[in-house]
């Protein structure tokens, strides 16, 4: 790839396309909102229905956008950088699923007093359980197809559980409501998920993007890194952390979302020179960029009722997995 | 720096790998670690670095143990260059050299005009100046291992601890990686090398050390160490001698005969 | 949403018919009665003797999600598997065009009439249903009774003279709403109001997003009466902070047992919501 872009050129360009993709959710929705007058009245403190709608609907749903593909961006690159493998992302290794159920248990059952908290941190526990698992079963540079058959029994896991627990679920209608909420949607979120996982979410950011060096070190296998003065087990714990973060709080919010963590390290691995520690920050700004893109097709789209999220980005994401595929045949 | 390493055992599994071995690397030379497989050759280079701890014995660098010398500071005195090669990204030639300086860089700290030095000075000692901007998937398996080497001479710290680099080279390369770790020895670093390869072991190595079965079999000289009896025991093979230019040299012919 | 309008109506139709064969085959007979659906728990205690009632649902003996709760203790209660069914021996079930339809499908193959009701869109529809059970159960006064005490109630409301009609809308769990074609919009236009939804051209139970909802500032907002069950994941929309924003907003809780089933609680709920649309007209009109 002769990509002749400079590191910092990359990231600024990136954070610009995020900037215009949300400027443009926040002027996309179902029923004509004059955004000036919107602003300005939000501003000016008026709670008109312009401002209102503008404030409680669609501020939440851009930032809720960027929020969760940025962690789920940064945290495939992180995956992959830790496994050495590039089809390692949340959703292929199951962390998205176990994230889903721990999300699940913890709403359905009602516990901890139904605190609002409860939600991302059932979310982070699952993530984080599976990310365990995960590194047990197939970690220390394992093969693809070693990785592949773990994240399916992991999927296989999580789905299980998963209707076990809606089976015994109090909620008669725990079912149909959950089929729902798993095929993934930005829809009426509210500010208050934003005030709720927004710290969880930078934390996982900030231990993720420390991990830089040390990923590009594990390049050359985990006894040079070691070499390197690098401590693995404090590396896979920082990572395993990161990712339970990130992963879980997304779900939590959204549902179930994939592909999101494969494709965008992939698209932009070559624009910084398969470097993995470089590849964290701008997989996070791909994958904001390429949430809110799919968020505004969503409402865009003459489709009612509105296509679930995690929909148009599987649609997005299977051909580009097949497409994959296909190169690494011709390859062989 | 001097590495000595005092009664070392090793146990992997349900396996003795090391059983009482002493050591001892010294700036300036060339130690090559050689031994049949399995004779805890590997084992014993790990643990000289410190990736894996001694069940029994201790390490010393320059007299103080791992512990007291701390990770980061081991990391700029030992480099470590792994068997078998592996790089998982197909990054670019000059940004995997440029990992070496790695164990240089404090936390977000952007690589200095002293790192820059160092990965042309290593660039250059590899010989692999005009391959920089090519990535690890373009280049032939020789320049493969002289750029990995390079990353480990980026590093710039006093002990290179190299495992089996030539195994998977066809003659040229081997003899200019062999060029090279002398290259290292002679400018005041010190080396130690596993290697399967007899004849090279005697030829570049100041010193060699012949481990069987996690013991050591003999150490000092080639000479002293490549005896037709250590050989036997050790490898099963006969050897036949020779000399050119002042050198000697030595092949293994054929597989020992029974008594 | 065509289509499904279509096919819906397409159902009832076959329903009907169905229901028009079996009722010649069981006008004499009917003496154990099995039903499976609420709807049909509910006109099957109110129409028939005690005595001829197998069983009925238990989602019936939950009194906030049943109109006859009361009635329903006195009675078998079953849960819709078909062993249950066939043990009780019925010569007739009752049983709704969504109701399970394993044990439904198994029925079929006996020789136990099966009588479908599909949920009730219009009050014709209503007055139809109770028309039909009341024959059934060999108690057509009673069924005339209901139907014209349902009519006298809901012709008082309709009567009224109205200044203006509040806009209004339902808001669901999961964002969905009632639309054209339901009998939720015929209740909400005899009590007086003004169906958003049904303006924005939305069939049966779409969704409509929240941004349409508050943008709209309808004067009435009708939610899911909140029972206090587990939680849910759908009723979180309803506890958007926008909605308590919207401050010219009436919110009001209306049970679904009031208009989810054919009956005489829809004149309740004509009443209930007539109630709330005349208060805002006047506070409206006040102004």
């Amino acid at each position: 790839m002769r990509e002749r872009i400079s590191y910092g050129a990359l990231v600024a360009y990136l954070s610009l396309l995020v900037i215009v993709l949300a400027a443009g959710s926040l002027s996309v929705g179902y029923a004509p909102l004059d955004i000036r007058e919107a602003v300005v009245d939000a501003v000016q403190g008026r709670s008109t229905l312009g401002a209102l709608v503008l404030v409680e609907l669609r501020i939440p749903r851009m930032l809720l956008g960027a929020l969760v593909g940025f962690s789920l961006g940064i945290a495939g690159a992180a995956m992959q950088g830790l496994l050495r493998n590039p089809l390692a992302e949340p959703g292929i290794t199951g962390v998205s699923g176990m994230a889903a159920l721990g999300a699940v248990i913890v709403f359905y059952f009602g516990l901890a007093g139904g605190a609002p908290l409860v939600l991302p941190l059932g979310g982070i526990a699952g993530a984080a359980l599976a990310t365990f698992m995960l590194y047990g079963i197939a970690g220390q540079g394992a093969g693809t197809m070693t990785l592949i058959l773990a994240g399916v029994a992991i999927n296989s896991f999580a789905g299980a559980l998963t209707s076990l627990a809606l089976n015994l679920a109090p909620n008669p209608f725990a079912v149909t409501e959950i089929v729902y909420w798993l095929l993934g949607s930005l829809a009426d979120r509210s500010l208050q998920y934003v005030w709720l996982v927004s710290p969880l979410m930078g934390i996982g950011w900030i231990m993720l993007v420390m991990t830089g060096p040390a990923l590009d070190s594990l390049t050359l296998g985990e006894d040079t890194a070691a070499s390197m003065g690098f401590n693995l087990g404090r590396l896979r714990m920082q990572l395993i952390a990161g990712t339970a973060l990130c992963v879980g709080s997304a779900v939590a919010v959204t549902g179930s979302v994939a592909f999101v963590g494969l494709v965008v390290p992939h698209l932009l691995r070559p624009w910084v020179k398969q470097q993995p520690g470089k590849l964290l920050l701008v997989s996070g700004l791909g994958g904001a960029a390429l949430t809110l893109l799919a968020d505004v097709a969503v409402r865009s789209l003459p489709i009612r009722p509105e296509l679930k999220l995690g929909v148009v980005l599987a649609i997005i994401g299977a051909p580009f997995l097949f497409g994959l595929i296909w190169r690494l045949r011709s390859e062989a | 720096m001097r590495i000595e390493a005092e009664n070392i055992s090793v146990r992997l599994g349900q396996v003795d790998a090391l059983r009482g071995v002493d050591f001892a690397a010294d700036a300036g030379e060339i130690v090559g670690l050689i031994g049949p497989n399995g004779s805890g050759k590997t084992t014993l280079l790990r643990a000289l670095a410190s990736l894996r701890a001694a069940d029994g014995g201790h390490v010393h660098y320059a007299g103080r143990s791992a512990a007291e010398v701390g990770a980061s500071e081991l990391s700029r005195q030992i480099a470590y260059l792994a068997q078998g090669g592996e790089v998982h990204w197909p990054m670019r030639v000059e940004a995997l050299v440029a990992l070496g300086r790695l164990p240089h860089r404090r936390r977000f700290q952007r690589s200095a005009a002293a790192d820059r030095e160092a990965i042309e000075r290593a660039l250059l000692a590899a010989d692999i100046v005009a391959l920089r901007d090519r990535t690890m998937n373009q280049i032939s398996g020789g320049e493969r291992m002289r750029a990995l080497i390079a990353r480990a001479l980026a590093v710039e710290a006093p002990m290179l601890l190299a495992d089996e680099p030539v195994a998977a080279l066809d003659p040229l390369h081997q003899l200019q990686v062999m060029e090279l770790l002398r290259k290292k020895a002679v400018s005041g670093g010190g080396v130690v090398v596993v290697l399967h390869d007899l004849a090279l072991a005697a030829r570049f190595c100041d010193r060699l050390v012949l481990l069987n079965s996690g013991k050591v079999l003999a150490a000092g000289e080639p000479a002293s160490v490549l005896t037709d009896a250590n050989v036997a025991k050790a490898f099963g093979v006969d050897v036949v001698r020779g000399a050119h230019d002042g050198a000697t040299y030595v092949l293994p012919w054929s597989p020992t005969k029974r008594q | 949403m065509r289509l499904l309008h279509f096919l819906r109506a397409i159902a009832g139709v076959a329903a009907i018919s169905l229901l028009l064969t079996g009722a010649s085959l069981a006008a004499d007979s009917a003496q154990r009665i099995v039903s499976l659906n609420l709807c049909t728990d509910e006109l099957l205690l109110r129409l028939a003797d005690p005595a001829k009632v197998a069983s009925v649902t238990w989602l019936s003996l939950s009194p906030s999600g049943s109109n006859v709760a009361d009635l329903a203790v006195k009675v078998p209660i079953n849960h819709g598997l078909a062993e249950q069914i066939i043990a009780a021996e019925p010569d007739l079930v009752l049983a709704g065009t969504f109701t399970t339809r394993i044990a439904v499908g198994m029925l079929k193959r006996t020789t136990i009439p099966v009588i479908e009701f599909s949920v009730p869109r219009s009050f014709e529809d209503v007055r139809q249903q109770i028309r039909d059970v009341a024959k059934l159960v060999q108690a057509e006064d009673r069924g005339t009774q209901l139907i014209d005490e349902i009519d006298r109630r809901i012709a008082a409301v309709a009567a009224k003279p109205r200044s203006m009609r509040p806009t209004a809308v339902v808001l669901n769990p999961n964002g969905a709403t009632v639309g054209q074609g339901t009998l939720a919009n015929q209740i909400m236009t005899a009590a007086g109001l003004d169906n958003i939804a049904a303006r924005l051209r939305i069939d049966n139970y779409g969704q409509i997003p929240l941004e349409v909802v508050a943008l709209h500032e309808v004067d009435v907002l009708i939610v899911s009466a909140t029972r206090d069950g587990p939680p849910s994941k759908a009723t979180e929309a309803l506890s958007h902070p926008i909605l308590s924003k919207l401050t010219r907003t009436r919110i009001v809780s209306m049970p679904g047992r009031l208009w989810n089933c054919g009956g005489p609680a829809i004149a309740e709920a004509v009443e209930r919501l007539d109630a709330v649309a005349s208060d805002v007209a006047r506070e409206k009109s006040g102004q």
